[in-house]
This record gives C-alpha cells, structure tokens and sequence, in this order.
C-alpha cells in the first residue's frame, strides 16, 4: 500500500508517532515490541512505522525474524528548513532593497 | 549549524536614508512587504508572507518591536503558527546600520528560534540530539499529559 509522503513537520505532528521517537530515544526495538506500547492494530502501527522510516527519522534492520527500528538524524534535519525558508525570504528581499536604494536614490 | 540567519549588506547611502526604508510602512512595502508597522517600543504588526503549509505556516507573521535606537538599531520579535491561535515559531529579527565609508552598512541578524508545540523535538536537535533526546522525552510528555488533561 502506497504512503503519502509527508514531510517531517506532518511526520511529527502524530502524537503516536512522537511517542514511537521517545520509545525508540531511548533504545532500538523491534516493530512488535514498539507495538505492544499502543493500544491500536498492528497494520496501524505498521503505517507509523513506515512513515518514520519513510521520512528519515528511523532505519529498520531485519535481525532473524525480527524487524528493529533504530533512531537516525536525518529525519530531525527539518528545523533547517525554516531557517532555510527564513534565508531564502530574505535574501530575496534584501535584493529589491539593494535593487530598490541603490537605483532610485541618488548616491 | 547555528540556528541564526544572517546577511550584511553595503549601501552607498547613509544610515539615515536606509533607516528610513526600515522604519516606513510605505518604504517598507516597496521591497519587503505590507505591514502596519510603526517605528514605536512595543508596537505590534503583522506582516503576511506566502502560506507555507509543509510547515505548518499559515503565511502570518506577529511582530513586535523589542528595540528601536534611531538610525542604528531596530528589532522586533518573528512570530509564526499554523493559523489556529496557536504559535509554533518565535524569533527575533534585528536590523543594525553601522556608518562605513560614506555608506551604511546594514547587518540582519534573525535569530534566537524557539521552535514551539510539538515542534520542541526539533528545536531540541540543534543542540546536539542524543544527549537532549532524554529531556525533550520528559518535555513531550508533559505536553501530552497536559493535553489529555484538558
């Protein structure tokens, strides 16, 4: 089943899926174990699941016949998006201020 | 990567003349946006920029101004949410002009991010993570009982 791709903004902002991080802060675990913490179907924790792994945040290694999930940064990149978005807005607008005082005002 | 965003720019001008493209509602509008900005201590104004709703941002930015020293400084406050009463960003915007070679040189410094709301994950990863993932577990679960509770 396809997932809609979200970013790490919407990933973060399921409750559920914010208590799978702090589970999986403190140690790595398997899909069954993290399961066992939520009292919601076993596909429905598969979907969070494959979200965090989707968008980054967990790497999932299959150990016998066991899947564990393990924390991994790149997912919590985000946080740079807004000071990208913030650097890309003004460096935007800083450019019709230069544009804007150094072409109409005479020196 | 420090959690600060920051550009120096040359103006053959003097402070004066840019101040006033700082401080003017009317100037302001030709090259950042509308705004009913006021040059006055704890004036509060609004700013609208594009919705960005893959960050939860619903395009409103609350300002305030935190310092105004005349042709040398201004700072508001930057802040943002999702558009439901509630804010999940918190900067600072700081404008210094400081004379140079019969010019101006201007220096924006927006800083001082508080990412706010269940953004306090990632605000807590700019520190150096694993080592805040333990505070910010406790944090989260304040957030959340508190939730529940209400």
């Amino acid at each position: 089943m396809a997932q809609p791709t979200l970013d790490a903004f919407q990933v973060i902002a399921d409750p559920s899926r914010r208590q799978m991080l702090m589970l999986l802060s403190k140690e790595s675990r398997t899909i069954n174990n993290l399961a066992d913490n939520f009292d919601m179907s076993r596909p429905a924790v598969s979907k969070h699941i494959k979200i965090l792994y989707g968008a980054g945040f967990i790497s999932i290694q299959d150990i016998g016949r066991e899947r564990h999930c393990t924390l991994k940064q790149d997912g919590f990149n985000a946080l740079h998006e807004w000071l990208k978005y913030f650097d890309q807005f003004w460096t935007a607008k800083l450019k019709n201020l230069e544009n804007l005082l150094n072409n109409k005002l005479p020196n | 990567m420090a959690a600060s965003i920051k550009h120096e720019l040359f103006f053959p001008h003097p402070p004066a003349a840019v101040w006033e493209y700082l401080t003017n509602a009317e100037l302001m509008e030709l090259w950042l946006m509308k705004s009913d900005f006021q040059p006055v201590l704890g004036h509060e104004f609004q700013f609208r920029i594009g919705p960005k709703p893959a960050l939860d941002f619903d395009g409103i930015v609350y300002c305030k101004v935190l310092e105004i020293v005349p042709f040398k400084k201004l700072s508001y406050s930057w802040k943002l949410g999702p558009g439901d009463g509630t804010l999940n960003v918190d900067s600072v915007v700081r404008w210094e002009l400081q004379p140079k070679d019969n010019g101006t040189e201007l220096i924006l410094d927006h800083g001082n991010f508080v990412i706010l709301e269940n953004m306090g994950m990632f605000n807590a990863m700019t520190e150096g993570w694993l080592s805040n993932m333990r505070k910010m577990a406790a944090r989260l679960n304040d957030i959340t009982h508190g939730t529940t509770n209400a």
